[in-house]
């Protein structure tokens, strides 16, 4: 196995001298903000490369289609696949396919289920998703604490429920709660899906407004139905300094409201540095030199004081 | 064969049996709907659906929920008005959700500011052009020409290819997303000048969809392009040889319909401030629904605007009302697509029996 693994790098890599390398990338969806920015930055570093070529496709969030992608990469001979993954438990099929025809594959962004299992031409470069919401929910704690308060009500906006992000980003304000890490103790009011949309968080903000229950804080398993959120209350007449708002992605729109004093929290995730690291490793793997297998880069929490640090990156 | 009181069969005219027009099911539908909210509330959550309880707020009513049962349906609604049209035709549109995303980037492209806090906006669209702070008259005109020319590309190819509109319309459906999404290469498009965010601001959106129903329930029941309508989708064959010129029609249908998916882009950007290419993915589905909760029958031919709206209004009351109960997200969807199929089967067997008198 190792032999074989040596030469097909071996081949790749005296393709690569000869001519372009060519990387196939299969993004989940495109229609997503992060996402976006990500692939963004997978195609810049690209362009300022000399021979390396990328073809990134479009999953369409279709596990399946996915698959066939990878497969239309190996059949046009590429020399190295990423895949940014739809679904993170439908994983093993792309490592048996790419390691069967020798291709190096890289996952990026999500995790995928058998990132432990990984051949050695394969790789793992994203966030552990689990730091986000954690990080997320301790600030709103310490903000609620500032604030001198001892007990707190909270909605929850949920992204896609299918979604694992959402899920997880979830389960770990559900899990701060449980581990004490919380000064304050939180209660949830009620936790509802927008399906990571602004207009959808508006509607059920309103909704949420209607019934007049008090509240302290809102926390987004996003930055866009943050804003949704924060557009209903501002309509509603109610005063932003008392109400904690918190999402995650620290996207452009989002440091604008958060500049704007009205979001308080959100928590960065280096899509750009994601999509650059994913491409490092797949040339390399391309070229038969190892790589780390699980490349880590960490979830960074985003705040009114230091929020200008980020103000290019996403 | 039925029993009624002029006779077996229903042979001779019995005008009390059809006294009461499609809509008015509909209608006691929510009324009964909103009562079952009403009354699970005061069950389970001990507060009133649609009363004001609150010490703090006047009036009879909570004022602000009944604002956003309106208020969260009317883009939608905006569209269900013109699919409602095309399905009366007995044809079927199922670009408009992807219409909304692709018309949304562009017209919102050409409404954005040229300074953040005194900052200059340069991941504008056309910022390095200087085509920034343009007054709001332009990017609506873009807007609602895009939705026309989508609505026409849909109205030629099925009334001169003679596709099937289901083809057609999905055809328009895949592209025009491909559109949303080429257009700034995914990226969003926010920060729009204040003249255009004016368009979506508070309840703007609930007026717009108002003014557009009336409107259209007034030229589909008075007009000779309603009457027309109607003629081709009860039976088109007859239409036609009645010299009506089905296809012209069609055309027409289908472009007013397009009109109306641009005019609920803009204001679906405007109220949300941005526009992404993932927005109004669905959305075509939900004004089907809304369409067929109200009566409208998709084998074309019965069915008014106002049976729409009240289906809008149902659909409304529903997202409302589940909210309020703090129903589990996961049962949300499930309940929706079984009141979705109920409605439907309600309708068939209320038409089989109303036909049964004759």
């Amino acid at each position: 196995m190792k032999n074989l693994l040596l030469s097909t790098a071996m081949v790749v890599g005296m393709a690569g001298g000869a001519s372009a390398e060519t990387v196939g990338v299969s993004m989940a969806l495109f229609d997503d903000n992060f996402l976006t920015v990500l692939r963004n930055g997978i195609q810049e570093i690209a362009k300022g490369m000399e021979g390396v070529d990328v073809q990134i496709e479009d999953a369409q969030n279709d596990v399946a289609r996915q698959l066939d992608q990878i497969n239309n990469f190996i059949a046009s001979g590429v020399d190295a696949i990423i895949v940014n993954p739809v679904d993170t438990s439908a994983t093993q099929a792309m490592t048996d396919a790419a390691s069967a025809a020798g291709v190096p594959l890289v996952f990026v962004n999500r995790q995928p289920v058998n990132v432990d299992t990984l051949p050695d031409n394969q790789a793992f470069v994203g966030s552990d998703e689990a730091e986000s919401g954690t990080l997320e929910t301790i600030q709103v704690c310490e903000l609620l604490n500032a604030a001198g308060k001892t007990e707190a009500n909270v909605y929850v906006l949920m992204g896609e429920l299918s979604n694992q992000a959402a899920v997880q980003r979830t389960k770990d304000i559900h899990d701060v709660m449980d581990s004490g890490k919380c000064k304050v103790t939180l209660n949830i009011i009620d936790e509802q899906t927008a399906n990571w949309q602004r207009d959808e968080a508006q509607n059920l903000m309103t909704n949420w407004l209607s019934a007049g229950t008090p509240f302290d804080a809102v926390i987004s398993n996003n930055d866009e139905m943050a804003i949704g959120a924060i557009q209903a209350m501002k309509a509603s007449g109610l005063k932003m300094e008392d109400v904690i708002v918190a999402g995650v992605d620290a996207t452009r729109d989002a440091l604008q409201a958060m500049a704007a004093g009205d979001l308080d929290v959100t928590v960065f995730q280096d899509a750009a540095g994601q999509g650059s690291g994913a491409l490092d490793a797949a040339l390399k793997l391309a070229k038969g030199e190892a790589v780390e297998q699980k490349v880590m880069v960490p979830f960074q929490l985003v705040t009114p004081e230091n929020m200008v640090d980020f103000a290019e990156s996403n | 064969m039925s029993h009624t009181p002029d006779g077996v069969g229903g042979l001779s005219f019995d005008g009390s049996g059809r006294s009461l027009p499609a809509e008015a099911g509909v209608a006691i539908a929510l009324v009964l709907i909103v009562l079952a909210f009403e009354l699970l509330g005061r069950l389970l959550m001990h507060d009133s659906f649609l009363l004001n309880t609150r010490d703090n707020v006047p009036g009879l009513f909570n004022q602000a929920r009944l604002q956003i049962i309106i208020l969260q349906v009317s883009i939608i609604g905006i569209i269900a008005l013109g699919v409602t049209q095309v399905i009366l035709t007995g044809g079927i549109d199922l670009s408009s959700g992807s219409v909304v995303g692709m018309t949304a980037m562009i017209a919102m492209s050409f409404a954005q500011v040229g300074e953040i806090n005194g900052l200059p906006n340069t991941r504008a669209v056309f910022h390095d052009r200087g085509w920034v702070d343009l007054p709001v008259i332009i990017p609506v005109v873009i807007g609602l020409l895009c939705g026309i020319a989508c609505g026409l590309i849909n109205g030629l190819l099925i009334a001169y290819t003679r596709i099937p509109p289901f083809i057609a319309t999905l055809g328009l459906m895949v592209s025009a997303r491909g559109v949303a999404k080429w257009w700034t290469q995914g990226q969003p498009v926010s920060f729009p000048t204040p003249g255009y965010a004016a368009i979506g601001a508070g309840m703007m959106p609930v007026i717009i969809f108002t003014c557009l129903a009336i409107l259209f329930h007034l030229i589909m029941k008075y007009t000779v392009y309603g009457k027309h309508t109607y003629a081709i989708g009860s039976n088109e064959a007859a239409a036609r040889m009645s010299g009506i010129d089905v296809a012209g029609h069609k055309v027409l249908v289908y472009t007013i319909a397009g009109l109306l998916g641009g005019i609920a882009a803009i204001v679906l950007s405007a109220k949300n401030l941005t526009a992404q290419a993932g927005m109004g993915v669905m959305y075509e589905l939900d004004a089907i629904a809304m369409a067929v909760i109200g009566g409208i029958s998709l084998s074309g031919g019965r069915g008014t605007i106002l049976g729409t709206v009240l289906g809008a209004l149902i659909f409304g009351v529903i997202i409302s009302g589940f909210t309020f109960l703090r129903l589990d997200a996961y049962y949300q969807e499930m309940v929706k697509g079984a009141i979705i199929v109920g409605a439907v089967v309600l309708d068939q067997w209320r038409q089989r029996r109303s036909a049964s008198r004759f």
